[in-house]
């Protein structure tokens, strides 16, 4: 075995010592040893997956033979080690919020199982993404599943998360369920069950037997992505969970719903037909405009990060459906960049999430309140909390220079590379998911400028929040730590683009860097990948200021080409970091020198002169998203409030009593409640054949017997 | 929308020239009282009670203090009357006698200018004047005079209204609220000397206890020229005249 | 008694009826064009008297006028309308030990606001009635202390107590996410100061909370003890831009106690610049509504109107705004020839301007949508509060004090009262330009008609007693009733301005409107801080 296989087999020992440790400490001690823990196994898997990832070698291991399943196949190549990567450095910040965040549950709940769980769960990701034949890979995913289950169900006795937990599980195991239904299809055209022969069989399989196998592998894998229609268990169980456990869940398993989907949809049944790629785009296009939509309205904190998680997948699915169209069409540098962007979007979504569940993780531990409209004023009490979810705030809301502006440009351009498509109605279809990706773009910046500036800015809107203090230490770490990675992957995106290059790579079957990242600023010249025939067209003019300070080309390099290509500027964006850094700098220092004597004069805000504003007199978090919910009525349809009106005379009146409009969930208006009702006709109809008598139950038993001699003889 | 635009165009400008030439349309002030000296008279005629006591008489001379005159006419209907009436409109004055204070805001602002109105108290004939300078025959912004809203831009407060008990925390709340440099020209006999309603249970004997009042403007209510007069004092455009004439208007017997 | 039973009769038969259901003591009291009736009752009657008069006998109220007394207090409420020509007050005397007296707001609506001032100024207590103190007096005047009582002197600044550091405002929606947006005192370019607490959930207004009073000038209380000249400068200054209107209530007020009568030349006179303030009033509102809308040139040619007419007013009558020109007895001075001429071509001239732009907003879409089906009044909602003025007549109740109680001449003018029925701000918009051409019209009549005459009657000095003075102001029905003493000192001065009457309920017409149009519907309801605080 090589390095890398040892290092994992380290790995796994690690997480068993974390969840055996966790099991014989006591609950004081507890925090600490699974933060010590987490931390050194995480930094142990960005270790291996980095190096994998950086070399490009593929591990395979085979393993123990099971009776009835063949033998377990270990198999990571670089498509898993990203994912492990990506999920490592989401369980890293989280270990470390843990230490301090776990103490609310001193003497509630028991640490040891959250202990036990929470390494537990790490490993079992981690098999998931090593898996490399159906029965491992479905064996791993259930008892993800499962675990994952019971962490979310942590506070077990509140009746709502029971309730949630159920939900969650069963729409995982109906996922399950399809996921292995689909792979069974498959794995009966091919020879083995290890997916080196699943690819090879995938190509036997008739059309729609290729449709059904994507329906069934792209629904089941969806419900675990939190894809619409299948995720409305998300929205419930993020609440449920603890806010830590919410990091991860958002953070990393939702991914792995993504990495099913481009394991199985992508490689092993190949990208043959657009309109499996239309279908992906659709739903990834619909997922980000519900889920934007209701994360605008929502109050309750945990619930809107949900909702944006949902539509966060719903970008990187539409990116895949984009790549999708473009692979089976042929045009395989376009598929590439909307594969890299799909995937970027992906990495940047765990971080930036990961960073704003642990901010709301902060709040709650604090606050006691997840309701926005109780909050406010929380910058003066907290201030590192506010200035780190503010940073989380601009990065879903794609604003440069944080990492969500990279990722979403990347995808709308791609979706907007129309003209290169022949059908018609494929352009059509482009063109309005490419607006509806607009459209949730927008609403997006208006949701998170509602979630911080409700939450932080203004006046406190409750006792609770007049109270607020910081949190403690390793809580603020992990979220600066996170804070700091949505800056780097948002300046500094050609250092990572070739990263994420290599599954792309692996994937597409061609390289896309030098698409999106000119070569002079990844490599020197005289280095095999230089590309003559490209950098010939333009000229160096040199002012390559700065060479040799930091890594990267230099600050400026000016080109002048012939007449085809025109003047081209270009800065590296290590320096462009440097740049912006001193510039801002500068500028602070000098209007600060220059007005260091000035007499500064503070005054209340101008309230209109007023006797007193208070807090009342503030914007709501309600009415600030109540334009969103008065436009979208149609897609809302709140059901009509409940008023009263106590007068005391005719004309007097005392109060006027709104009940909080009570809205069900557009998914459950069309998809479900028709379904559930029908399936309750079904039921009552089949309940007729509870007679009660025994002579009807005898005449069953024969007729069934009868029938099943008849087929067993037609067969 | 076009029929708007081409109506704006057909009714042509109808703006005063003020203050590049002296407007001359009747109807355009109220006029006031003025100090007069009589000569020619025998003995000194009754004064008819001033309601507010702006007028003084002394040695054969009436005295016209324009900060209580509220231009009831009663003076100049008297049987025998004993002041002359002028028609201008160059009404306004510094409050103080400091020259430092009589410096205005300064060459920078003569051309750029944030108001903010606060209404202490006024009767709604104050304010229906100031709110004629926005309109065409006036026009304060041809002269980079500008209302705001907030008293974050203001430079000039612009006071109307003798200064009622609840709105004295407010008027406070705005004058501080605005950054320095910062002046306050006081509009109407009401907001310099409490007119007709101060000092009493409700109002003060003017703004000039709330607020430090540069400016002001005397007139019951001050026709828009005499309150655009103040506003030019206030940015050094124009000269001030005197609250209290006490220079001599000569004339002779009544005409 | 049967609702269909209202007795025949006119105001006897009214007055007879009344004597058959309570115990009361009637007086009547004939003059040429009015039957003014006064009818002593008891407290626990006042109730179902006041209910019976403003639901079956469709009564409005018009005040309540407090006087307080040796050994108690004498309330006086005023109705009008019921029968025409008719004026009916309802006395009601209160021993000053029992300092309290059932509350009529819940029946008759229109006296809420009446009540709610009394008992900040007096210290009466009105029973029943819901929502009493913190009215006139704000946060910064301790309890118990009344103003208008005669021991307090007026005359000096009292001093504060600390505002209550817990206040809240006063919710009335309790609804998740509702929050409560102040405006004002200060607010806007140059509006009056006045507080409005617009309750929302985001979108729309669902309750407005008006406080008002920040411009209290105790009018009521400085004029107690002056001589009736000089209240009648406060009565002509504290609404700078309905003076005349106010002055002539109060000369009338004065003329009727004295017995004056008014020469023919002097009444129409007064007549003619009552309508020339009128129409300059309502060419203001139309400039106020075009340029809550924004429609900038609109707002513009109306205001050019408006300077138009103040020139015209100030080289006819001496003064912009037409102070200065009422006396008890007749006007200070006489117009020249020259001057009417003046003033009849300016007149239809501005008229004839006027017109054409009411043409060209009734074309304009997208300020008629700003407009239409906006700020809503029903005809009902009217009635009930008493609204009066443009603002009632465009939700149809037709009442105006020039036909219903005339004076000054106004039986003899022959004009129509406009009066639209949907009750939104297009409809006030409209009832704007239809009286201000009835205004211009009575102008021209009135001066191609003038008698030559006097200008003025001088009478002897007034005698001790009380009498009301109404006038049909610019923006609606307003009532001053003096009380004299021996010595022609105003002993009590009681202002009712038809501002106070409708910003009781502007609140109607704002409610359930988005926030945008608020204020659109305040542009054009027209109503004056200074007038309704005093």
């Amino acid at each position: 075995m090589s390095w890398t296989g040892h290092l994992l087999s380290a790995f796994f020992a690690l997480c068993l010592s974390g969840t055996i440790a966790a099991g014989l400490l006591s609950g004081r001690r507890g925090p600490m040893a699974l933060s010590l823990t987490g931390f050194l196994s995480s930094a142990l898997l960005l270790v291996i997956s980095g190096n994998v990832l950086l070399r490009g070698t593929t591990l395979e291991v085979w393993l123990w033979e099971l009776p009835l399943a063949g033998r377990l196949l270990v198999r990571m190549d670089v498509l898993s080690s990203l994912f492990m990567f990506v999920t490592g450095m989401v369980f890293m910040p989280v270990s470390i919020f843990s230490a301090g965040y776990l103490r609310k549950y001193l003497g509630r709940y028991s640490l040891k199982t959250f202990g036990c769980l929470y390494h537990l769960l790490f490993a079992s990701i981690v098999l998931v993404l090593i898996a490399g034949d159906v029965v491992f890979f479905l064996l791993a995913w259930e008892g993800m599943s499962i675990i994952c289950y019971l962490l979310v169900n942590y506070e077990y006795r509140e009746e709502q998360n029971i309730r949630s937990g159920f939900l969650m599980l069963s729409m995982g195991e109906a996922g399950t369920l399809a996921i292995a239904l689909g792979l069974i299809i498959v794995a009966e055209a091919s020879g083995g069950l290890d997916f080196a022969s699943l690819k090879v069989g995938s190509q036997a399989l008739s059309a729609h037997a290729r449709w059904a196998v994507f329906i069934l592998t792209f629904l089941g894998f969806g419900v675990k992505a939190g894809l619409v229609p299948v995720s409305s268990w998300l929205p419930k169980a993020h609440p449920a969970a603890p806010g830590n456990v919410s990091a991860l869940l958002s953070g990393a398993i939702l991914n792995l719903g993504v990495y099913g989907i481009i394991r199985v949809d992508w490689e092993l049944l190949g990208m043959t037909d657009p309109a499996h790629g239309l279908v992906v785009l659709l739903v990834g296009s619909l997922s980000a405009l519900l889920g934007i939509l209701y994360a605008t309205i929502r109050n309750d904190m945990k619930r809107m990060l949900a909702h944006s998680s949902i539509e966060n997948m719903g970008i990187v699915t539409a990116g895949l459906g984009a790549a999708f169209v473009f692979g089976s069409s042929g045009l395989i540098p376009q598929a590439g960049i909307a594969l890299l962007a799909s995937l970027y979007h992906m990495v940047n979504h765990s971080v930036y999430k990961s960073l704003l569940f642990l901010g709301a993780a902060s709040l709650d531990s604090r606050l006691g309140i997840r309701d926005m409209d109780r909050m406010g004023g929380l910058a003066r009490g907290m201030p590192w909390t506010s200035l780190f979810f503010l940073v989380g705030a601009l990065s879903i809301s794609a604003l440069p220079p944080f990492n969500g502006f990279v990722s979403e440009w990347l995808t709308l351009q791609s979706l907007l590379r129309i003209a290169l498509l022949d059908s018609t109605a494929v352009k059509i279809v482009f063109a309005l998911c490419g607006a509806g990706l607009a459209l949730t773009a927008g609403l997006a910046v208006t949701c998170f400028v509602k979630a911080f500036a409700m939450s932080f800015l203004g006046v406190a809107r409750s006792e609770e929040a007049r109270e607020a203090r910081e949190v403690p230490a390793s809580m603020r770490w992990a979220m600066a730590l996170l804070a700091v990675c949505c800056l780097g992957l948002g300046v500094l995106p050609t250092h990572v683009i070739p990263v994420l290059d290599r599954p792309v790579a692996q994937l597409v079957g061609a390289s896309t860097v030098n698409a999106l990242v000119p070569p002079f600023f990844t490599v020197e010249k005289g280095d095999p990948e230089w590309d003559e025939a490209f950098l010939s067209e333009f000229h160096d003019l040199g002012a390559e200021v700065g060479r040799g300070l930091i890594p990267g080309r230099g600050l400026v390099v000016l080109h002048r080409g012939t007449e085809r290509n025109p003047v081209v500027f270009a800065m590296s964006s290590s320096y462009s970091l440097a740049m912006l850094v001193l510039l801002l700098g500068s500028a602070f220092l000098s209007v600060w020198f220059f007005t260091r004597s000035r007499k500064v004069v503070r005054r209340p805000a101008w309230d209109g002169g007023v006797r007193r504003l208070t807090s009342e007199m503030t914007y709501t978090a309600t009415g600030f998203s109540n334009p969103v919910r008065v436009i979208f009525e149609a897609v809302f349809q709140p059901s009509k409030v409940q008023s009263a009106r106590e007068t005391v005379a005719e004309h007097f009146r005392t109060a006027i009593m709104t009940g909080p409009a009570e809205e069900t969930h557009l998914l459950d208006r069309s998809v479900y409640g028709p379904m559930m009702r029908l399936s309750q006709k079904v039921a009552q109809g089949l309940a007729r054949m509870h007679t009660g008598s025994v002579n009807a139950y005898a005449a069953y038993v024969l007729v069934s017997l009868v029938g099943l001699l008849v087929v067993w003889l037609l067969i | 929308m076009s029929k708007w635009v081409l109506k704006g165009l057909r009714t042509g400008i109808v703006t005063t020239r003020y203050p590049g030439s002296m407007e001359t349309s009747p109807g355009v002030s109220p006029g006031r009282p003025v100090s007069t000296v009589l000569r020619g008279q025998r003995g000194l005629p009754e004064i008819p009670s001033c309601p507010t006591g702006a007028l003084v008489q002394r040695a054969g001379k009436t005295t016209v203090d324009h900060k209580r005159c509220i231009h009831c006419r009663r003076c100049v209907r008297a049987s025998t009357p004993f002041v002359e009436w002028e028609w201008g409109y160059e009404w306004a004055e510094w409050t103080s006698t400091d020259p430092k204070e009589m410096e205005g805001l300064g060459p920078s602002f003569s051309r750029s200018l944030h108001i903010r109105f606060v209404d202490a108290g006024a009767c709604g004939a104050c304010m229906s004047e100031v709110a004629q300078l926005t309109k065409p025959h006036y026009n304060l912004h041809r002269l980079g005079f500008f209302f705001t809203p907030s008293p974050r831009e203001a430079d000039v407060l612009l006071v109307a209204g003798p200064g009622t008990d609840h709105m004295r925390r407010a008027l406070e709340k705005v004058y501080d609220s605005m950054p320095t440099p910062k002046k306050v020209v006081a509009v109407g006999t009401c907001s310099l000397s409490g007119g007709l309603f101060g000092p009493s249970f409700a109002s003060e004997a003017g703004v000039t206890g709330i607020v430090p009042v540069s400016v002001g403007v005397p007139g019951c209510p001050p026709p828009p020229l005499a309150i655009l007069h103040g506003l030019l004092v206030v940015v050094g455009r124009r000269p001030a005249t005197s609250l209290t004439d006490a220079t001599n208007q000569m004339r002779g017997d009544s005409q | 008694m049967l609702v269909s039973e209202i007795p025949r009769g006119g105001i006897e038969g009214t007055l007879r009826a009344m004597e058959g259901r309570w115990p009361v003591q009637v007086a009547l009291e004939r003059s040429a064009y009015l039957e003014a009736a006064e009818v002593v009752c008891q407290a626990r009657d006042l109730p179902a008297l006041c209910e019976w008069l403003c639901s079956e006998l469709h009564y409005t109220f018009a005040t309540l006028v407090v006087l307080e007394e040796e050994r108690g207090w004498l309330l006086r409420y005023v109705f009008y309308g019921g029968v025409e020509r008719s004026l009916l007050s309802l006395l009601v005397r209160i021993p000053g030990w029992e300092n309290s007296v059932p509350s009529i707001a819940s029946l008759v609506h229109a006296a809420d606001w009446h009540e709610r001032e009394a008992e900040d100024l007096f210290g009466l207590v009105f029973e029943g009635h819901p929502k009493l103190g913190d009215f006139v007096l704000h946060e910064e005047w301790p309890e118990g202390v009344n103003p208008m009582l005669r021991g307090f002197d007026g005359s000096k600044p009292y001093p504060h107590r600390e505002l209550d550091p817990d206040w809240r405002p006063d919710r009335i929606v309790q609804s998740p996410g509702a929050f409560v947006m102040p405006i004002g005192p200060v607010y806007s370019d140059h509006a009056e100061s006045a507080h409005f607490l617009l309750e929302t959930v985001g979108e729309d207004v669902i309750r407005t909370i008006p406080r008002f009073f920040y411009k209290y000038r105790g009018v009521e209380k400085i004029a107690q003890g002056r001589r009736v000249e000089d209240v009648l400068l406060l009565a002509e200054r504290f609404s700078g831009t309905s003076a005349f209107a106010h002055s002539l209530a109060f000369c009338q007020a004065v003329e009727r106690l004295s017995g004056l009568q008014v020469p023919e030349r002097a009444r129409m006179l007064r007549i003619a610049l009552c309508e020339l303030e009128r129409f300059r009033h309502h060419v203001h509102a139309v400039a106020e509504i075009c340029s809550s809308t924004g429609l900038g040139v609109a707002t513009s040619q109306a205001s050019i109107l408006e300077e138009e007419l103040l020139r015209l007013s100030c080289m006819v009558s001496g003064h912009r705004y037409l102070f200065g020109l009422n006396v008890p007895g007749g006007l200070t001075v006489d117009l020249t020839e020259r001057k009417l001429t003046l003033l009849q071509n300016g007149i239809r001239e501005i008229l004839k301007r006027f017109l054409d732009l009411e043409d060209m907003l009734r074309f304009s879409s997208s300020f008629l949508d700003r407009l239409e089906e906006v700020g809503i009044v029903s005809a009902h909602d009217a009635r009930a509060y008493g609204l009066v003025g443009p603002v009632a007549r465009a939700s149809g109740i037709e009442r105006d004090l020039r036909k219903v109680l005339p004076y000054s001449g106004y039986e003899r003018v022959e004009f129509r009262v406009p009066c639209e029925l949907e009750g939104d701000s297009y409809a006030r918009l409209r009832v704007l330009f239809r009286e201000a051409e009835q205004s211009a019209q009575i102008v021209e009549d009135v001066l191609s008609s003038l008698p030559q005459g006097p200008i003025s009657n001088t009478g002897p000095t007034p005698t001790a007693g009380s009498a009301l003075g109404w006038v049909e102001a610019p923006r609606g029905a307003a009532f001053h009733w003096v009380c004299l003493e021996e010595d022609g000192v105003v002993a009590r001065y009681r202002l009712t301005t038809p501002s106070f009457t409708n910003w009781h309920g502007f609140h109607l017409a704002a409610e359930n409107f988005a926030f945008q149009d608020f204020p659109i519907i305040m542009a054009s309801f027209g109503l004056s801080n200074a007038e309704s605080d005093r």
